[in-house]
């Protein structure tokens, strides 16, 4: 099985909801810091109900934060 | 560094320093099978005492640094990293588990076999552990 891309826009939710910090959203959500810090860099999948979670805290749906690209960049 | 990352790099210490020296002793001057071989408990005594001393030290330490961290339960990312580390570690475990209880009998005994056990069990430990601070590194 070819794997898609997943990307994310926790970084700029963050920003847009006052610059919350990684530990504060980690704690929201109940993750670490370094989760968050790898989660917003692509080097973690969270699982999804972690996802689900973090668009609770932003209040918008879930494909507003995580996008996924399918292999072949969805040609 | 997440709490859990460092807690698995002090393992990681614990054990080279502890059984490093005491395989280095081993290999280089085999025990004899005579009972009780009162120099070979007590280097074994001695790598252990040594392990607990730096993961005690260490965790007293951490815990006093970052109590808050210390606190915390493993997340979802600690867990997974700590299944996939245990499951390759397995595999190791098992290799070593194959030798020295299949087919070491057929040519060494007594402490060979014993040492032979006890270096299966580190070096899961190794892979363990090193599986987790490779995982953490690479994601961090």
């Amino acid at each position: 099985m070819r794997a898609g891309t997943i990307s994310n826009r926790v970084r700029l939710l963050r920003f847009q909801h006052g610059e919350m910090t990684q530990a504060e959203l980690g704690k929201r959500i109940g993750v670490t810091r370094q989760t968050i810090a790898a989660i917003e860099a692509g080097k973690y999948s969270p699982s999804l109900e972690a996802a689900f979670r973090i668009a609770a805290v932003f209040q918008v749906p879930l494909e507003d934060v995580f996008q996924w690209t399918p292999p072949g960049g969805g040609e | 560094m997440s709490y859990r990352e460092k807690v698995a790099w002090l393992s990681l210490l614990a054990i080279l320093v502890a059984f490093g020296p005491y395989f280095a002793v081993v290999a280089t001057a085999p025990p004899d099978d005579t009972l009780p071989n009162l120099r070979q408990l007590w280097l074994f005594a001695i790598a252990v005492a040594v392990q607990l001393a730096i993961l005690g030290a260490g965790h007293a330490l951490f815990r006093l640094r970052t109590p808050e961290e210390a606190r915390e339960p493993a997340d979802e990312r600690d867990l997974a990293i700590q299944r996939r580390s245990v499951s390759i570690a397995y595999g190791t475990l098992i290799a070593g588990v194959i030798m020295v209880a299949i087919i070491m009998p057929f040519y060494a005994g007594g402490w060979a076999i014993v040492n032979g056990a006890i270096f299966a069990i580190v070096l899961a430990e190794l892979v363990s552990y090193g599986v987790t601070v490779v995982a953490y590194r690479r994601q961090s």
